[in-house]
């Protein structure tokens, strides 16, 4: 079983595509829960506490805005968790969830360097679009597990 | 919008373990099951689990076990059209739900995005087939001059 990231991280159909072969996909909503779930966060609507932007300052520096740290400090522990990822390119504006755009440049920049093998799809428009950004998932996701099985 | 941020909500002991997970359960375009079946199979199921029938599928909630387990079942329904994901907060949450606050909830618009190509997600996993895309390329220069020049020569 492989940890694949996914981005944009709360992806529907990315999430999906993995878990039906039997892989981990690694999903924002998963670290939320935890967050949600922390009994020491005194007003639970507000999710981010003043810890997190110094946990972000693992992933950017001191001189990097306190919101793209404090997005870090949530999609960081993913991205450090990640065997694969799968990214996608060329999306519409606002697509995804992270309402920052450079936190996602941030991390797609940390995830193509990790040297963990990286698949880039493109946004999809139409059927046929459709067909190459599934088949080039599945046929990613076969190769995980042949390398896997190698090792 | 105030109430969107000051909202308190009163949760139970469930809402505080971390082993009871949420998943949400799509159902793409053309599928051959209603909203109402899903949520009919869950409750056949007999597992201790909290089961909300939503526009878009359902809602499960339960511990992580009884969960993976009633999806494992529930995918059999018709696997190529039955799409889940996980869900930070509980059904109902007062955090997000849309019963008692303002506005489309979040996460709404990315599913909104999605589920336009989830019909084609579920063609692509039903008839998997090849396909080769054209490259759009921009039109040659010389050959929208020529272009240019034929359309102004017809307008004289």
């Amino acid at each position: 079983m492989v940890k694949v990231a996914i981005y944009p991280p709360n992806s529907l159909i990315l999430a999906d595509l993995i878990e039906r072969k039997g892989h981990t996909p690694l999903v924002l909503q998963k670290q939320i829960r935890q967050k949600i779930k922390d009994p020491e966060i005194d007003s639970p609507p507000m999710n981010i506490t003043e810890e997190d932007p110094i946990k972000g300052l693992k992933y950017a520096a001191i001189e990097v805005p306190s919101g793209v740290r404090g997005r870090m400090a949530i999609i960081g522990p993913l991205i450090d968790e990640a065997e694969a990822a799968i990214v996608v390119d060329g999306a519409p504006y606002g697509f995804g969830c992270i309402g920052c755009a450079r936190t996602n440049e941030l991390s797609i920049f940390l995830l193509r360097n990790k040297d963990i093998p990286v698949l880039e799809v493109t946004y999809p428009t139409n059927q046929d679009e459709t067909y190459v950004m599934v088949n080039d998932i599945n046929n990613f996701i076969d190769s995980l597990e042949e390398t896997k099985e190698e090792e | 919008m105030s109430q969107n941020l000051t909202m308190s909500p009163d949760l139970g002991t469930e809402d505080w373990d971390p082993d009871v997970i949420t998943r949400m359960i799509f159902i793409g375009p053309g599928a051959h099951v209603s909203e109402q079946e899903i949520v009919t199979a869950f409750h056949m199921l007999g597992l201790p689990l909290t089961i909300k029938n939503t526009c878009y599928g359902s809602m499960i909630s339960g511990k992580s076990e009884d969960v993976y387990k009633a999806i494992e079942e529930i995918r059999k329904l018709d696997p190529n059209h039955i799409f889940t994901k996980e869900r930070g907060f509980a059904p109902g949450d007062p955090r997000r739900c849309r019963g008692h606050r303002f506005g489309p909830r979040e996460g709404f618009h990315q599913m909104e995005k999605e589920y336009r190509i989830l019909g084609f997600v579920s063609n692509a996993l039903e008839n998997p087939k090849e396909v080769e895309i054209e490259e759009k390329k921009p039109v040659d220069v010389d050959e929208f001059k020529k272009i240019m020049n034929d359309c102004l020569d017809k307008e004289e």
